[in-house]
């Protein structure tokens, strides 16, 4: 059944993915909802609220929502979980004093039922910066060894530079497209 | 954490279908969804549970959808307000869009949230916008920083935006369009055919403000402005006749030119009054005011101002107020037909006015005055109560402008008295029999039929009758005697009505003392009365005129009367440049104007009568003079002295009695003065004035004036009173350098010229941030005025206690080692007599000049006050009082290390004690 859904799906092709880019504040969100839309760094200023961008990569189409990441818009995320296909969770990772409410939040978030079977693909950002954590230790300080059922992925990325974001989306196009 | 689940699970109804269309793909159907939303919001039922998806749909570039969403979020931010920031960023973004629409949308919408949680938020989009290069961004903007400051007044300072606001002022001010020359003319000139209808408006009030170098200049604008008059909106329309209006004051009145144009004029303001009726009303109104200063405007438009059977009453009585002022001898037939007609209306108010206006009508055009008087018989024929009661009031006037021409009528008038019961009515007819008593053979019978119920009459006619009665004994002595005893007798002993026993007194002492001279009063020569009643003042409809197409020119009064804290310029028609002559006709004008004040027909039309008494009284003068007006009588102070003053001067120079126009301006002013006064709040001592320049050494200029302190303003208030035969204008004051640097804070503004026989009361600010110089006494003021007329030197004492301080109050320590600190031999004593106060009674009087009680002790059943003042300049000073019980007279004794101050401060107490 949902292997037919599927292939309508890819039949159709138009469906719109409708990705959350979620993250502490200052991860650098914006940055990479910009990078991934327009390829270019962007000034930003902290997000108090939302944006939402049509992302087009390698013929999907995504509905990108970036949701600012302050303590006090945190819990509105919730409203954006419903019909969510993936999440790009951000984290800094030249912050260690604040990787573990970052783990918090993400716990806590993929506690969410709506948010079941939704792809994530975490992004240990800012690598860049000198001192910042490596891949493993993002991944261990954020307990991602925990989850077993989901589908998810963790990339090095620099947002300013542009590294490791095509990866990160590569790998989350065909996600998406090999879904059950 | 997964509450959510109890709302997701509710997927019934109404609310959850919107949800999910809400969260759709498609773009229509999320609009569509969102219009469902607005129009349950708009029918009152509970949509916020929607706020985040509605909230989503808000980053789109559709702009409808995007006005949709805001208008949710101005209705909703307040019962979601965590939620509502949300849509902080996107306000954010929206106002950096480069369509200044979405801009100025989501500026406005900003300031409609009253969020406090998000308005920081919202303070730096705000910032940017108000230095965006759209202008309509930048009023939005602006308004915005208005409604936050009702929000968060605190914010809006600390941000700056007070400051911001103020350049944007200095850039949209009108300012710089005085200014404007031929070229910005031009453009503005040109943008006036590219313009929407509201933006024409704004350029032709704009232009309207321009002041053309000379006639050719003016001509070639007004030729452009002219093809709006043409324009289907009443607003350009009424915009360019303010234009014309105005420039045509620099042609030559009567060059081909203004002759053109007066006909061009004329049918746009016709054509408005087939609009609506507000849009005719408000036309209306402005024709008043045009018909006023241009009556050939529209002269042969007569019949366009006929009033129509559906006209709302509003109109209708405007119209008429318009006819009368058209009426001529031209079309004086026509108008009186059409008049008449109108008397035989239903509506009250309207036949009332109809009847009043054929009365004007006789007034005005002589040739006619046989027609209306022949027309208000017919009326009177009718016997409806209120055309008749309206009719003799008419008539009364009608009589005085064309004395003994009308008479016969007077007995068809007598057969109707039964029917009058409006004071007014009934005053007019009293007036008329009383003015006619030697031909109408009756009379006493008459007057006395109305004197039976003297006691329930209005006060109108209780006046009215005793005149009449005491001019009828004045005609017809022999007969009449009982009756005038009798009427001064009810009059004077009976009666609580001030105004009535003080003319029953009055007519009782003069006619006892002097039948002669009573007669040469109360039957003396009456002045004619003006064609026009009514007459706007000029220097008022000129600026009104300058209004023209504004609520001023609705309500006829200046912007400044109706809108607070408006500072902006008066505005003034320019000055004719067509020759001298034009320009001295229109002052003569004014002036013929004010020479003879027009006596209104109205209850108060003796009062000239009563007041000839007053100057024959002079022996009251000098006897009720007080030497300090006192605690309440304060009130009264001033309107009496300046009564006094009027009346003692006009005895002194004036010697023959009995002009009774300058009586009757003379009232005016005392009344105003009373009211004034009364008007003003706190006992705030300030002493009598007095006068400082008499009119014999001010060539006809008399000032008289007093110093007070309010509030921590000084200012000087002058009364000057014209006695020269002339107008006065350009009144400018200027102060010598003096002891305690006191210079006027604004100029003199004496707003209108002064005409002869008036006076007027100006407040005069200070400040003490002058250039001092010792003066010898130290409060000695050298005064220089200038008017017309020539340049005016005099010198007056300032009375101490405008220096005293507000912040005057000092420590009760600081007091003790400032007494022991100053040398004795610097502590002078002085006794103050009379003062009937107890100890918080002083204290009390004296705090409100600031002179401040800081202790008080009882030492051997003696009350000592001890008070500290602080002069403008600095200096201290230090005082004690003794009070004794059951003695009248008080010790102050004073300190101070400036010992030369001490008597005016002695002054001070004594009069401040006294008052």
């Amino acid at each position: 059944m949902g292997a037919l859904l599927s292939y309508f799906r890819g039949l159709i092709g138009s469906r719109e993915m409708r990705i959350l880019i979620l993250g502490l504040d200052g991860a650098g969100k914006t940055t990479i909802l910009y990078r991934l839309q327009v390829g270019e760094v962007v000034t930003t200023i902290p997000t108090i609220g939302f944006n939402v961008e049509q992302v087009t990569y390698k013929n999907l189409r995504f509905q990108v929502w970036d949701l600012g990441g302050q303590t006090s818009i945190r819990p509105y995320w919730r409203c954006y979980y419903s019909n969510t296909d993936a999440i790009i969770y951000v984290v800094d990772s030249a912050d260690r004093d604040r990787i573990g409410i970052s783990k918090q939040e993400l716990v806590s978030m993929l506690e969410e039922d709506e948010l079941k079977s939704a792809i994530l693909a975490v992004l240990a950002n800012k690598q860049d910066m000198e001192g910042a954590m490596t891949v493993a230790e993002v991944h261990s300080a954020l307990g991602l060894d925990a989850l077993k059922t989901r589908t998810f992925q963790i990339f090095k990325t620099s947002a300013i530079k542009g590294e490791g974001l095509d990866q990160a989306m590569d790998w989350l196009a065909n996600a998406l497209a090999t879904r059950k | 954490m997964t509450d959510s689940k109890y709302f997701t699970t509710t997927k019934k109804g109404e609310i959850f279908e919107l949800k999910s269309e809400l969260n759709s793909d498609k773009k229509e159907k999320k609009k569509e969804a969102v219009k469902k939303v607005i129009a349950s919001m708009t029918v009152g039922k509970d949509v916020s549970a929607l706020f985040p998806d509605v909230v989503n749909c808000m980053q789109t570039d559709n702009l409808e959808l995007k006005k949709l969403v805001y208008l949710y979020l101005m209705n909703y931010a307040k019962s979601q307000p965590d939620m509502a920031i949300m849509a902080v960023n996107t306000f954010v973004k929206d106002c950096e869009d480069p369509n200044p629409l979405i801009r100025a949308l989501a500026v406005r919408t900003m300031g409609c949230i009253r969020v406090d949680k998000i308005t920081e938020y919202l303070c730096e989009p705000l910032r940017k916008c108000l230095k965006d290069e759209d202008p309509y961004v930048r009023k939005t903007a602006a308004i915005c920083v208005a409604k936050l400051h009702d929000i968060n007044a605190s914010m809006v300072e600390d941000q700056g935006f007070l400051d911001q606001l103020k350049e944007l002022l200095s850039d949209s001010n009108p300012m710089p369009l005085m200014e404007l020359n031929a070229a910005t003319m031009n453009k503005l000139l040109t943008a006036l055919n590219e313009c929407t209808e509201w933006g024409q408006v704004f350029i032709l009030d704009a232009l309207s403000q321009f002041s053309p170098k000379d006639e050719r200049e003016a001509q070639s604008i007004c030729e452009r402005i002219t093809p709006r008059l043409a324009h289907a909106n009443a607003a350009v329309v009424l915009s360019a006749v303010k234009c014309l209006m105005k420039f045509m004051e620099l042609m030559v009145s009567d060059s081909e030119f203004v002759k053109n144009l007066t006909k061009k004029l004329a049918p746009p303001l016709v054509t408005l009054l087939s609009s609506e009726p507000e849009v005719q009303y408000v036309a209306l109104r402005n024709i008043n005011l045009i018909v006023q200063k241009r009556p050939e405007l529209l002269k042969h438009e007569m019949k366009v101002f006929f009033v129509k059977y559906n006209d709302p009453i509003y109109v209708k009585l405007e119209k008429l107020d318009i006819m009368i002022r058209l009426a001529s001898e031209a079309n004086i037939v026509q108008v009186l037909s059409e008049l008449k007609e109108y008397a035989t209306e239903v509506d009250v108010d309207f036949v009332r006015k109809a009847v009043r206006a054929i009365g004007r009508c006789a007034i005005k055009v002589e040739t006619s005055a046989e027609r209306c008087v022949s027309t208000l018989l017919d009326l009177i024929q009718t016997k409806v109560n209120y055309v008749v009661q309206e009719a003799i009031v008419v008539i009364k006037d009608i009589f005085r402008k064309y004395p003994n021409k009308y008479e016969s009528i007077i007995s068809t008038l007598c057969e109707n008295l039964d029917t009058l019961d409006e004071p007014e009515a009934r005053a007019s007819m009293i007036w008329i029999i009383g003015e006619y008593a030697e031909r109408i053979d009756n009379a006493d019978e008459l007057l006395e039929s109305f004197l039976e119920g003297f006691h329930d009459e209005n006060t109108q006619v209780q006046l009215q009758l005793l005149t009449a009665i005491v001019k009828l004994f004045l005609k017809r002595p022999t007969d009449t005697q009982e009756l005038v005893q009798q009427v001064l007798s009810l009059a004077t002993q009976d009666s609580d009505n001030p105004d009535l026993r003080d003319r029953g007194f009055i007519y009782w002492r003069l006619l006892s003392t002097d039948p002669g001279a009573a007669k040469e009063v109360v039957l003396a020569e009456k002045p004619l009365i003006a064609e026009e009643t009514d007459l706007i003042e000029p220097t008022l409809l000129d600026e009104l005129i300058c209004h023209i197409a504004s609520l001023a020119s609705v309500y006829h009064k200046p912007p400044s009367a109706f809108v607070e804290g408006r500072t902006g310029l008066r505005r003034a028609l320019p000055k004719s440049s067509g020759g001298s002559d034009n320009e001295t006709a229109g002052e003569q004008q004014q002036q013929q104007q004010q020479q003879q004040p027009t006596v209104i027909p109205n209850q108060d039309s003796l009062i000239p009568d009563l007041l000839n008494m007053d100057i024959n009284a002079p022996p009251v003068v000098p006897a009720a003079q007080p030497a300090f007006s006192g605690g309440t009588l304060d009130l009264l102070g001033g309107g009496l002295d300046s009564l006094l003053g009027v009346g003692g001067a006009e005895v002194g120079g004036a010697p023959a009695p009995g002009i009774p126009p300058v009586a009757a301006s003379s009232t005016a002013g005392l009344l105003g003065d009373i009211f004034g006064i009364a008007s003003s709040s706190a006992p705030v001592y300030s002493p009598p004035k007095q006068v400082l320049l008499p009119a014999n050494r001010g060539k006809g200029m008399e000032i008289t004036g007093t110093f007070t302190r309010k509030a921590g303003a000084v200012s000087m208030d002058m009364t000057i009173h014209n006695k020269a035969m002339q107008p006065i204008t350009g009144f400018a004051i200027q102060l010598n350098k003096n002891s305690f640097g006191i210079t006027p804070a604004s100029p003199l503004n004496v707003p209108a010229p002064l005409a002869p026989n008036q006076s007027i009361d100006v407040s005069l600010a200070l400040t003490t941030s002058g250039p001092v110089q010792r003066m010898d006494p130290l409060t000695n003021l050298q005064v220089a005025i200038k008017n017309s007329v020539d340049v005016f030197y005099f010198a007056t004492v300032m009375p101490m206690h405008i220096f005293f301080s507000e912040d005057g109050a000092m420590d009760k320590r600081v007091f003790l080692s400032t007494w022991k600190d100053i040398p004795s031999q610097n502590e002078v004593q002085f006794n103050i007599e009379n003062v009937n106060l107890t100890a918080d009674g002083i204290s009390n009087k004296l705090q409100s000049s600031n002179i401040f009680t800081i202790a008080k002790r009882n030492v051997e059943g003696q009350d000592m006050l001890y008070q500290s003042i602080k002069l403008t300049n600095g200096i201290w000073v230090l005082t004690e009082l003794k009070v004794q019980p059951g003695n009248t007279t008080i010790v102050l004794s004073l300190k101070s290390r400036a010992t030369d101050v001490a008597q005016g401060i002695f002054e001070a107490f004594d009069g401040i004690l006294h008052s």
